[in-house]
């Protein structure tokens, strides 16, 4: 009775907005519409600026852009703290994707079993995620602190090191790359956690009770039937935090500003204190930019594999 | 057929559009429906956007009483923003894309790279010249480009950066004043951290005091950016020997944690009585004379420090106003402007004595007034900065602060410089040729440009 109501209703010319409204053809595209318009304003319009602006020779205080072609790209190209920084960006990028996937898939297996309090350890699981980012980094920089660290006042506290022995966290290249590295895992983890969590969840559980059946022991079962199953995801999330990685600055600005010695130094800090410090937007554009067609194929292959690894 | 289109209990698609529509266009509108407007107190605006002060009784003076009193006497509505030292650059950044924003736009440093996008203050000087006097060099260096004759900005005050020094621990290496050279640091340096644990605690991070400092070790060692004509003089003996006398200063009397510092970390190191010695400003004494007045007692300041060359200290924080060119009100901020720095005594006192005079007449008892200060243990404490006019220079010494020098300090390129050769990355000459290579760069690219 009611189908061939909304139909005829769908067929008649719309009077007015509530008549629209009704219409699935018009709702659908009005309810995305809100987050289309988000993602260009946001997102695509500022990436075509930039993207513009790379290619110029914009300056903080002068708004004429001339274009110059890919001028900026080979003057940045060319100097040493830009290649320090490459290398930075990959080596942050890279092993803190690596730890957040471990801990990730392992926090998840842990959060998939029942035991009590489990609501609590998800609570807190989730703050890094939920709390400003810069209001977390600042609390770590308090950690790190080189006159008040809570981490050397604890390790002297358990007679691990003397007063005199206290780690400059932030002072020592190793020490900064792994601080760095370790908040920015501390950050991304819950994201990766629940997303693996979800694609977890999804793996019917006759196909877990087939493997005990037939004798898989846990490393066996973990290898062969879990990780396969959420590869898909895993890649998902794996590229999440790989971009994340690749693009944000918060943690580095926050913690060493690219110290010591520019031996944190990413790209996107580098782009940041050349164009907005610096005054030259439009080296800072290039650099910000360098690894956008690397990170834009990194993305397909993921997200291709990903898809085959479903269908599969 | 209405039952139909309504859920059980709950409203119907197009009940919720329009509630939801509606919300939307409450809280659009809702704040100038619940605040009445206020445009028919004044029949001008004056927008000002400052950085938060580092010392918050002056905010309180400016905001609550300076700019109110002002905005009266002009029949002006005066409405003053502040945002923290952090995003000062970035909010510029934004203003001048949207081309809109504040009359009155106050940095803490010179910005020659907005050069075009501000209005010229040269009548705003001149003004200022015949009332007040002549500013001193400082002022004038960090706010005029000698390539397009243009005052691009405006500075009524400068804050000193004196060496702060634990009496009482170079009392035990035989300096109860304090030391007089660099040497002196060194030398006293080397013991403090042997004997006492107490190392010198001078920056070699990518934060604005390392910056500040190491430009002050250079500049007294006879070692500059440029010359004073603006060309390219980093590559230099004197640069050189003042990177192996750092990298010594550094191994003989420093640790690691100048590594890791931001520009409040020497404050803090000090006030917790970890190290003997920080260039800074009087932050940290005022601090301490409310957080640790123990402490404070035995932190003094000296002028600064003789090298081989001279004796010279930069300025900590250049307070520079500029009026953009897409201002809405730009004569007012201009009159605005002459007012405040003819009644800069006021504010002399409001900060504490943080920020001092660039038009030295303003404050005529300026001896009298930081020779006798309550706070202060003893209260003459401060008078040590009674001559800091004759001795605080710009970066960019001899010559002016360019949109180039701005890019070197912005970026870091001298901070790595002496970090990579104090913790012995690099040799000095690698280290100097990496960031001479850097700089000639930067040079050229603002010299294309045409603001060089």
């Amino acid at each position: 009775m009611a189908t061939p109501e909304r139909g005829a209703s769908s067929q008649a010319p719309a009077k007015s907005l509530g008549g629209l409204l009704d219409r699935p053809e018009w709702l659908g595209p009005l309810m995305i519409g809100p987050a289309v318009l988000f993602i260009v304003l946001v997102v695509g319009i500022p990436f075509l600026l930039a993207l513009y602006y790379s290619v110029s020779d914009i300056s903080m205080g002068d708004r004429t852009m001339r274009f110059v072609g890919l001028k900026n790209f080979i003057a940045v190209a060319g100097t040493s703290n830009f290649q320090t920084s490459i290398v930075n960006t990959f080596v942050f990028a890279i092993v803190s994707q690596i730890l957040v996937i471990v801990f990730g898939t392992a926090l998840a297996l842990a959060l998939l079993r029942e035991f009590r309090g489990k609501w609590f350890i998800r609570f807190l699981l989730l703050l890094p995620w939920v709390a400003p980012i810069s209001l977390g980094t600042i609390g770590w920089l308090w950690i790190f602190d080189s006159t008040y660290s809570v981490l050397n006042w604890a390790l002297e506290a358990l007679g691990l090191i003397t007063p005199q022995g206290w780690y400059m966290w932030l002072g020592i290249p190793y020490l900064a790359m792994g601080s760095v590295i370790a908040v920015h895992v501390w950050r991304i983890l819950p994201l990766a956690t629940v997303i693996l969590l979800a694609g977890l969840s999804s793996i019917p559980q006759d196909i877990h009770d087939a493997a005990l059946v037939d004798g898989a022991g846990y490393w066996r079962h973990l290898t062969q039937i879990t990780v396969p199953l959420i590869r898909p995801i895993m890649l998902v999330a794996g590229l999440f935090g790989l971009v994340f990685a690749f693009t944000d600055m918060i943690v580095i600005f926050v913690l060493t500003r690219g110290g010591p010695y520019d031996t944190t130094q990413v790209l996107s800090t580098l782009a940041f204190f050349t164009g907005i410090q610096g005054g030259d937007i439009a080296e800072g554009a290039a650099i910000a930019l360098f690894l956008f067609p690397m990170l834009l194929a990194v993305a397909i292959g993921f997200l291709r594999v990903a898809r085959r690894a479903e269908v599969v | 057929m209405a039952e139909t289109k309504k859920r059980k209990g709950g409203v119907s698609r197009r009940q919720f559009m329009k509630a939801a529509g509606t919300a939307a266009a409450a809280t659009s509108i809702g704040a100038n429906i619940i605040i009445p407007g206020r445009s028919g107190a004044a029949s001008k605006k004056l927008r000002i956007l400052q950085w938060v002060h580092f010392v918050p009784p002056y905010d309180v003076w400016f905001n609550k009483k300076f700019a109110v009193e002002w905005g009266k006497k002009n029949d002006t509505e005066v409405t003053v923003d502040n945002i923290g030292v952090a995003g000062i650059n970035a909010r510029a950044a934004a203003e001048v894309s949207a081309q809109r924003g504040h009359d009155l736009f106050l940095f803490n440093w010179p910005p020659p790279t907005f050069e075009e996008q501000t209005v010229d203050l040269k009548d705003v000087y001149a003004e200022l010249e015949g009332k007040v006097g002549k500013p001193i060099d400082l002022g004038v260096k960090s706010t005029y480009n000698p390539k397009t004759k243009k005052y691009f900005a405006f500075s009524p005050s400068f804050t000193p950066d004196p060496v702060n020094y634990r009496q009482d621990l170079f009392g035990k290496v035989g300096m109860p004043n304090g030391p007089k050279t660099w040497d002196d640091v060194r030398k006293a340096g080397a013991r403090l951290k042997k004997e006492f644990n107490n190392p010198i605690g001078i920056g070699l991070a990518n934060e604005i005091d390392t910056g500040m400092a190491m430009r002050t070790i250079m500049y007294a060692f006879g070692a500059h950016e440029q010359d004073a004509n603006g060309n390219l003089t980093l590559n230099s003996k004197n640069t050189l020997e003042t990177l192996k006398f750092v990298k010594a200063l550094y191994q003989e009397a420093m640790t690691a944690e100048v590594f890791t510092w931001d520009a409040a970390s020497n404050n803090r190191a000090m006030i917790a009585g970890k190290i003997s010695l920080a260039l800074n400003a009087i932050s940290i004494t005022r601090t301490a004379e409310k957080d640790n007045p123990q402490i404070s007692k035995l932190i003094q300041l000296t002028k600064a420090l003789q090298g081989p060359t001279r004796a010279i200290g930069l300025e900590h924080v250049m307070q520079c106003y500029v009026v953009w060119k897409f201002a809405q009100n730009i004569d007012g901020a201009k009159k605005f402007l002459v007012d405040y720095t003819t009644s800069f005594r006021d504010a002399f006192v409001a900060g504490e004595f943080y920020d001092f005079p660039c038009f030295p007449k303003t404050v005529p008892d300026l001896t009298k007034l930081i020779s006798n200060d309550p706070k202060a243990h003893p209260p003459d404490k401060y008078k040590v900065l009674d001559d800091v006019l004759n001795w605080a220079t710009n970066v960019g010494y001899p010559g002016y602060s360019t949109a180039a020098i701005d890019e070197l300090f912005g970026t870091w390129v001298l901070n790595v410089m002496f970090a990579k050769t104090a913790s012995g990355k690099s040799t000095p000459e690698d280290a100097l040729k990496e960031a001479d290579t850097a700089a000639k760069r930067i040079f050229a690219k603002w010299k294309q440009k045409g603001l060089i």
